[in-house]
C-alpha cells in the first residue's frame, strides 16, 4: 500500500520529540484561543506565525504548531457555546443553539463531552478521507498549466465571493484589495518597481505577516475595545453529566453525514467552517423532522443539533488543508494564513509538494493524528482547565495580545515602521469589518496574487499573447463551467434570509 | 452613507493605481502582458465594483456613540504611542505604560492595571529575550547610560 508507506514516513516526522511537543503546544493554544469569545483561530494563527518564523522553525515544524492552533481552535470554540451562550469562534455558532439549551438544564458536562466526542469523530474522519483524496488530487494538479492556475483561482475567487460575507461585491472587493496589495514591490518579471511610494520597506512588496497581523489581530483589538462593557458572564455549571454510549449511538449517523459534508465543503475553496457548520446543522434538521422515532427538538438541546456543527466545523478545517496542499489554494482563511507562511519558507505549496517534500505534507498529516487524540484527551478529561480559563478578563488579555503582535511584527526586521504600518492596517481592517467587508478574502487576495499574475503572463508568453489560450484542454473547460456553477447555484439555492444569517457571521472570520 | 464614502474613496484609489500602472516605464519586456496589465485590469475591476457599490450600498448598521469613539480613538493613540516607543525606550517600559493603560481601558483598577503590566513586560522580556532568542528592543534612549 503506498498510502501506508508515506505514513509511515509522516509519523517518523511527527513523532520526532520536538513536533510532538509542538502539536501539543499547538492543540492546546488552539483549544485556549477557541474558547476565549472573540479570538478565533485566524487571529491565532496570526499571531503566533511571526513567533513561529522568528524561533527559526524548521517548515514542517512551524506548519504542525500552527495547523494545530487551527483544527485546536475548532475544539475550542465550543466551550464557551455550551456555558457561555457566546461563540468563542465563527465556527461555532451554531453549537449555541443546542450547546447553550443543554447546559441551561444542567447537562453541560455530556453536552461537553458529546460535542468533544463529536468534533474528534469529525476530525478523524476527515483526516481519513484527506489521506485518500489528496494525493489523488495532487495526480490531478500535476496535469496543470498556466491557464489551469488561472481558472482555478478565478473559480476560488468565485466561490469566495458567492458563499462568504454579506454580498458578492463586497467579497469581489475584498478579493481586488488584496491582489493589488500583492503587485506592491519589485515586478519579477521586468524588475520594475510597482505602487512603492518611494518607500524602501515597500521594494521587496508588502510584507505579508504585517498585513495579517494589521487586519486580524489590531483590528480585533479595536472591536474588543467597541464591544466591551462591564459585563460579568455567568460560567453555567457543568454539573455531573458525561456522555452515555446511547448517546452517541444515536448520534452515529449525523456525525458521519455532518463529517462528509464538512470535509466537502472545507475543500471548496475559502469556505470555511462556518459555512460547514450552519449547513450541517441544516441538513440534520431536515432530517430530524423526518424521524419518527425520535421527535426533534433543535434549538432545545436536542444532542443531534450539537452533533452536527461540531463534527462538521472540525471535518471543514481539515478539509480546508487539502486543496492547501494540493493545489496551493487555500480552502478557508486560516489555511490563507498556513500558506502564506509556507511561502515564507520558500515553500511553494502545489502538486509537486508531494514529491518533493513529502516530509511537510505526510508530517502535516500524520501530526493532525496525534494532535486530535491529545485534543480528545484535553477536551474530556481536562476539560476543567479550560473552563476555567474562560474567565480570564479581557483587561488581562488585551494587553497579552498587543505585546505579542508588537514583539512578532519587530522581530521581522527589526523596523519600527513594521509597527506603524501595522496599525494602519489594523485601522483599514477595523473600518472594512464595520462596514461588513469580511477580511479573510483580503487575505486569499494577497496570497494568490502574485502566483495568478505569474500563471497569467506565462500563459500568454506561451500563447504569445493570444488569450484563447485560456479555453484549451479538458481541465480548463470543467474549472469554467464550475466557475458559472459557482456564480449561479447559490443565487438559485440561497434564499434571501439565509444570506442574512450568513451576513452576520461575517463580522467573525474563520 | 458610509458604504457610499468608503466606494467614493476606492473608486479614487483604483483611478490612481491605474494611472499609476501606466506611468510605469519598462525599459526591456520578454513577454506580452508586461507589469503593467494586471494592476491595470484589477484597478479598472475594483472601479467597476466601486461604481456598483455607490450606486446600491448597504444601509448604515453602524452607530457608534461618541462614548466608543473616545475608546477607539484611545486606542489607536495607545498603539501609535506603543509603536513610538517600542524601540527608543525599549520593550520594558513602553509594554508597562501601554499595558497597563489597555488593561485599565477595559475596566482594570489603576493600581491593579500598574502591577499586571510589570509583571507581564518585565517576565515576557526574560522569557522572548532569553529563552526564545527574539530581537526584543532594550531602548536606544538608554544605550549611553549602561
Amino acid at each position: 500500500m503506498d498510502v501506508l508507506s508515506h505514513l509511515a514516513t509522516g509519523f517518523s516526522v511527527a513523532l520526532l520529540p520536538l513536533n510532538i511537543f509542538l502539536v501539543l503546544m499547538g492543540c492546546f493554544i488552539g483549544t485556549l484561543i477557541g474558547s476565549l469569545p472573540g479570538i478565533g483561530p485566524i487571529n491565532g494563527v496570526a499571531i503566533l506565525l511571526p513567533l513561529a518564523y522568528a524561533l527559526g522553525l524548521p517548515p514542517e515544524s512551524a506548519l504542525i504548531l500552527l495547523a494545530g492552533v487551527y483544527y485546536g481552535a475548532e475544539y475550542g470554540g465550543r466551550i464557551s457555546s455550551i456555558l457561555l451562550n457566546v461563540p468563542g469562534d465563527a465556527g461555532a455558532i451554531m453549537t449555541t443553539l443546542d450547546g447553550y439549551p443543554l447546559s441551561r438544564k444542567g447537562e453541560g458536562g455530556r453536552a461537553l463531552a458529546l460535542s468533544a466526542v463529536s468534533s474528534f469523530a469529525g476530525s478523524i474522519g476527515a483526516l481519513i478521507l484527506m489521506v485518500f483524496t489528496a494525493p489523488m488530487l495532487s495526480q490531478l494538479a500535476i496535469k496543470f498549466g498556466p491557464s489551469e492556475y488561472v481558472w482555478l483561482m478565478v473559480f476560488a475567487f468565485t466561490c469566495l465571493a458567492t458563499m462568504v460575507g454579506s454580498r458578492p461585491i463586497k467579497t469581489l472587493v475584498g478579493v481586488v484589495i488584496g491582489l493589488l496589495l500583492a503587485t506592491v514591490g519589485v515586478d519579477s518579471g521586468t524588475g520594475v518597481l510597482r505602487f512603492t511610494m518611494g518607500i524602501p520597506n515597500f521594494f521587496d512588496g508588502v510584507d505579508f505577516l504585517v498585513v495579517v497581523i494589521g487586519m486580524f489581530a489590531i483590528s480585533e483589538v479595536f472591536v474588543l475595545l467597541e464591544s466591551w462593557a462591564l459585563n460579568d458572564l455567568k460560567i453555567t455549571p457543568i454539573g455531573k453529566s458525561f456522555v452515555s454510549m446511547a448517546d452517541m449511538m444515536h448520534v452515529k449517523w449525523v456525525v458521519l453525514r455532518s463529517t462528509l459534508m464538512g470535509f466537502l465543503i472545507g475543500v471548496l475553496p475559502g469556505t470555511g467552517a462556518s459555512i460547514a457548520s450552519a449547513v450541517a446543522y441544516g441538513i440534520e434538521k431536515r432530517f430530524a423532522v423526518g424521524d419518527k422515532e425520535h421527535k426533534e427538538h433543535f434549538g432545545e438541546g436536542d444532542i443531534r443539533g450539537l452533533a452536527a456543527p461540531e463534527a462538521a466545523n472540525n471535518a471543514s478545517a481539515v478539509g480546508a488543508m487539502v486543496p492547501m496542499l494540493t493545489l496551493g489554494i487555500p480552502g478557508s482563511g486560516t489555511t490563507a494564513i498556513l500558506l502564506g507562511a509556507l511561502m515564507m519558507f520558500n515553500i511553494t505549496p502545489g502538486p509537486l509538494l508531494f514529491e518533493q517534500r513529502p516530509d511537510i505534507v505526510w508530517g502535516l498529516i500524520a501530526s493532525m493524528f496525534v494532535g486530535n487524540i491529545a485534543l480528545l484527551v484535553m477536551n474530556l478529561p481536562m476539560i476543567g482547565i479550560f473552563v476555567r480559563l474562560l474567565s480570564i478578563r479581557q483587561s488581562y488579555l488585551v494587553p497579552v495580545i498587543v505585546m505579542l503582535t508588537f514583539i512578532g511584527i519587530y522581530s521581522i526586521h527589526g523596523d519600527s515602521f513594521d509597527l506603524y504600518f501595522m496599525i494602519l492596517l489594523g485601522v483599514i481592517g477595523f473600518l472594512l469589518r464595520k462596514l461588513h467587508f469580511s477580511l479573510a478574502p483580503v487575505i486569499l487576495g494577497l496570497v494568490l496574487g502574485e502566483v495568478m499574475e505569474e500563471n497569467l503572463r506565462r500563459a500568454l508568453s506561451i500563447s504569445g499573447g493570444d488569450w484563447s489560450i485560456l479555453f484549451n484542454g479538458p481541465i480548463t473547460y470543467g474549472l469554467a463551467a464550475a466557475t458559472v456553477l459557482a456564480i449561479f447555484v447559490p443565487l438559485m439555492v440561497g434564499s434571501l434570509k439565509k444570506r442574512k444569517a450568513l451576513a452576520n457571521m461575517a463580522d467573525m472570520e474563520d | 452613507m458610509y458604504d457610499r464614502l468608503f466606494a467614493g474613496i476606492l473608486l479614487l484609489l483604483s483611478g490612481l493605481m491605474v494611472w499609476t500602472a501606466l506611468q510605469l516605464e519598462v525599459p526591456f519586456q520578454y513577454e506580452p502582458l508586461g507589469p503593467k496589465a494586471f494592476p491595470v485590469m484589477l484597478g479598472s475591476l475594483m472601479s467597476m465594483a466601486a461604481i456598483w457599490l455607490f450606486i446600491k450600498p448597504d444601509s448604515n448598521s453602524w452607530h457608534p456613540t461618541k462614548e466608543i469613539v473616545k475608546k477607539l480613538v484611545a486606542g489607536l493613540v495607545l498603539l501609535v504611542i506603543y509603536a513610538a516607543l517600542f524601540e527608543r525606550a525599549g520593550f520594558i517600559i513602553a509594554t508597562f505604560v501601554v499595558g497597563s493603560v489597555f488593561s485599565w481601558l477595559f475596566g482594570e483598577t489603576p493600581k491593579r492595571a500598574g502591577i499586571y503590566a510589570v509583571v507581564m513586560s518585565v517576565v515576557s522580556y526574560f522569557l522572548m529575550a532569553s529563552l526564545l532568542q527574539l530581537n526584543v528592543p532594550s531602548g536606544t534612549w538608554w544605550a549611553g547610560l549602561f
